[in-house]
């Protein structure tokens, strides 16, 4: 199907085309994500930002997805002012009013909360309309006795992947008094592995995705120095060796585009992505790519996904290739909507 | 999991259920401005326009109970809907134990979504039973030894409920099956750190049990990794062991050229520089001679990497020399 003479370059116009279909209607095969819409969401917003596209959204449809958004918004509970289940939900299947006693059903996740911000700054969206201090509540109230988070207060599981979500809350809200650093550090430290891989939890499998939120979470929050000298060039190893030609998620499984993100970025952190071969790395993510109908999926000629098609564009664009914005490794967001939240970060420093 | 409702002809909308006809169903709002809307099937939206309204009303009723399976087999990512279900159990006083057959249907569905993995564990510490746990794990690791889901679950109820007693056996299994199989190294490592201990017997065990492995297969990350994880217990270092030590010459010796070798001679060289003990089989030359086949022969995708090592060595070979110079002058 994919002829390999033409799958060397960035099939760009089907990329834009192919997250312009996702933002706006999809197919009822994609059932399972019906809670997790924000996030297709993201990947489609962040895909076209990172292809320099976001002038292809229309203006109108821009304020669309941020209205949107906002109504996601879970707002202090109106009885009682509790704060404790404020953040965005990841689609209105449960906006609905409860009663006071009702309302943990109605509650904020962290996935939801970071990639709905995410999409704000990628929008260029002023966050006027946030409730920043409930939002930072609403994170406080999931972090766990072992340093962790939980997703939602509507149980849930907690592990790495909500604390990197919660890390990068605080980040973008210039605002750490619902995270405890110190807490955060220690879990993180005690799931290294005797391979220096860093797992979802103590004692779990080394795992390329559960490095990453680690590690972005303790470049977030200045924390890189509790690392040893002996783990820094442990981890940097067991990273490089994630390389095949793209890169693998744990030793000895196949290879996958998502990887030439989460492992490039954990080592970008590290200061090290120069050490990957970028040519082996990059040709593996073009065999994925769909040049037809835009999309790169996981493995060659297998189905293509938003997240796949997001992550594999970040991948290309943290070895620097042509036609992509820079990526911040650790907050997984262009550097434009990056330097748009720092001009944010000095308006709140300015009115407080 | 696909939304095969158009197909389920024996279906009937609950909107044309009698004994639902009291509740008015709640559709989604989403608001004057949707973006990536999922076009769901009717069943899905009659189903969950029934959720919603029992959710909102909070009714505690079996039909809600039924309901919420219903809601679940559309979509079990729904975490809402296994909250709701599982604040409905404990105020029917439902039968766990059928909840726990149940969820282990499901899980075989959808063995790898998270949300299905906490029920059952939520489960599990409602009733205080974990006796069903390592044959549920097991069961989803024979169909998948590497899936996440089913060694954390694994790995909480050993540690919670204190379950190591034959774990060994069922990872010597999964390695002799596949010995490339890092999830079982893990979990190899993972019973000797909680239940077997590292004592000096056990880690030299662990290490005899290991090179046998690497000697089977010489290009195997899981095992090399594992055996720097086993002498992490032994004091004398990585270095310290004599077996290690000629097991490694005698496969270098005998042509073996994998990079795990290779960095693993490279990693001990480096343990007696650091240490001030250095000799002519383990020194700064030879890692660095080491670190330039690997990265102009044996290991070129990581050549960068090896370079960047070889000149880690030569500057600490420099600092060495320099120091070494100073004491005699």
């Amino acid at each position: 199907m994919m002829n390999n003479e033409e799958n060397k370059n960035l099939a760009h116009r089907q990329h834009v085309k192919y997250f312009m279909r996702f933002l706006n209607v999809l197919p009822s095969s994609l059932s399972s994500h019906d809670t997790t819409r924000v996030t297709i969401a993201y990947f489609s917003v962040s895909g076209l930002d990172v292809l320099g596209s976001i002038s292809s959204v229309s203006i109108e449809q821009q304020s669309r997805i941020i209205e949107w958004l906002y109504r996601l918004q879970v707002h202090p509970n109106k009885q009682n002012g509790d704060m404790s289940a404020c953040g965005f939900q990841g689609s209105s299947t449960v906006n609905i009013e409860f009663d006071s006693e009702q309302n943990h059903y109605r509650c904020g996740h962290l996935a939801m909360t970071y990639t709905g911000l995410c999409i704000l700054l990628a929008l260029g969206d002023d966050l006027s309309r946030l409730n920043r201090q409930a939002l930072i509540e609403g994170v406080k109230a999931l972090q766990t006795e072992e340093g962790n988070f939980s997703a939602t207060l509507s149980g849930c599981e907690s592990d790495m992947r909500f604390v990197y979500c919660a890390a990068c809350i605080s980040y973008i809200l210039n605002d750490w008094s619902g995270f405890n650093i110190k807490r955060a550090t220690e879990y993180i430290i005690k799931s290294i592995s005797y391979d220096y891989g860093i797992a979802q939890c103590p004692e779990l499998e080394s795992h390329g995705g559960t490095t990453y939120c680690a590690l972005a979470t303790l470049s977030l929050t200045n924390q890189l120095d509790k690392l040893t000298l002996d783990q820094i060039e442990g981890l940097k190893r067991w990273l490089l060796y994630r390389q095949i030609d793209g890169f693998q998620g744990r030793p000895n499984k196949p290879v996958d585009t998502c990887y030439s993100f989460w492992v490039g970025a954990s080592l970008k952190i590290l200061d090290s992505l120069h050490l990957t071969n970028y040519a082996n790395n990059r040709s593996y993510v073009y065999e994925t790519q769909d040049c037809v109908v835009g999309g790169f999926s996981k493995w060659p000629d297998t189905c293509t996904d938003p997240m796949h098609t997001y992550l594999g564009l970040a991948g290309l664009s943290l070895i620097g290739e042509n036609g992509l914005l820079e990526i911040v490794p650790t907050l997984n967001i262009t550097k434009r909507a990056h330097d748009h939240l720092k001009t944010l970060h000095e308006k709140w420093a300015c009115e407080s | 999991m696909s939304d095969s409702g158009d197909s389920d002809i024996a279906w009937t909308f609950y909107k044309d259920r009698p004994e639902w006809s009291d509740i008015t169903p709640v559709p989604e709002d989403d608001g004057p401005t949707p973006v990536v809307v999922i076009a769901h099937s009717e069943k899905f939206e009659d189903v969950y326009n029934y959720f919603r309204a029992v959710l909102q009303k909070n009714e505690i009723s079996e039909r809600a109970l039924h309901l919420t399976k219903d809601a679940v087999e559309l979509n079990p990512a729904n975490y809402t809907v296994w909250q709701y279900r599982r604040d409905l159990l404990k105020e029917l006083g439902a039968d766990l134990r059928s909840e726990l057959d149940y969820v282990e249907s499901v899980i075989k569905q959808s063995p790898k979504n998270y949300q299905v993995w906490h029920h059952r564990r939520v489960l599990v510490e409602w009733l205080q039973d974990s006796s069903l746990e390592l044959e549920l794990t097991g069961d989803a690791l024979l169909q998948d030894p590497k899936n996440y889901h089913a060694w954390q679950h694994r790995q909480w109820a050993m540690k919670t409920f204190g379950l190591f007693e034959n774990e060994m056996d069922f990872v010597d299994n999964l390695i002799t099956d596949d010995v490339r199989n890092n999830s079982a190294w893990n979990q190899r490592y993972f019973v000797m750190n909680n239940h077997l201990g590292w004592s000096d017997l056990n880690v030299q065990k662990e290490i005899c049990y290991t090179l046998e492995k690497i000697k089977f297969v010489k290009n195997n990350e899981s095992a090399w990794n594992y055996l720097r994880g086993v002498l992490l217990h032994d004091k004398r270092g990585l270095g310290g062991n004599a077996v290690v030590l000629s097991c490694c010459e005698e496969l270098y010796k005998n042509r073996c050229r994998s990079p795990y070798l290779m960095g693993f001679i490279i990693d001990i060289c480096d343990e007696a520089i650091k240490k001030g003990e250095t000799n002519s089989i383990y020194c700064a030359d030879r890692a660095i001679e080491l670190c330039q086949a690997l990265a102009t022969k044996y290991d070129k995708i990581r050549s960068k990497y090896w370079n960047y090592l070889s000149e880690n060595f030569k500057k600490a070979k420099y600092i060495e020399n320099g120091s070494a110079n100073n004491i005699h002058v």
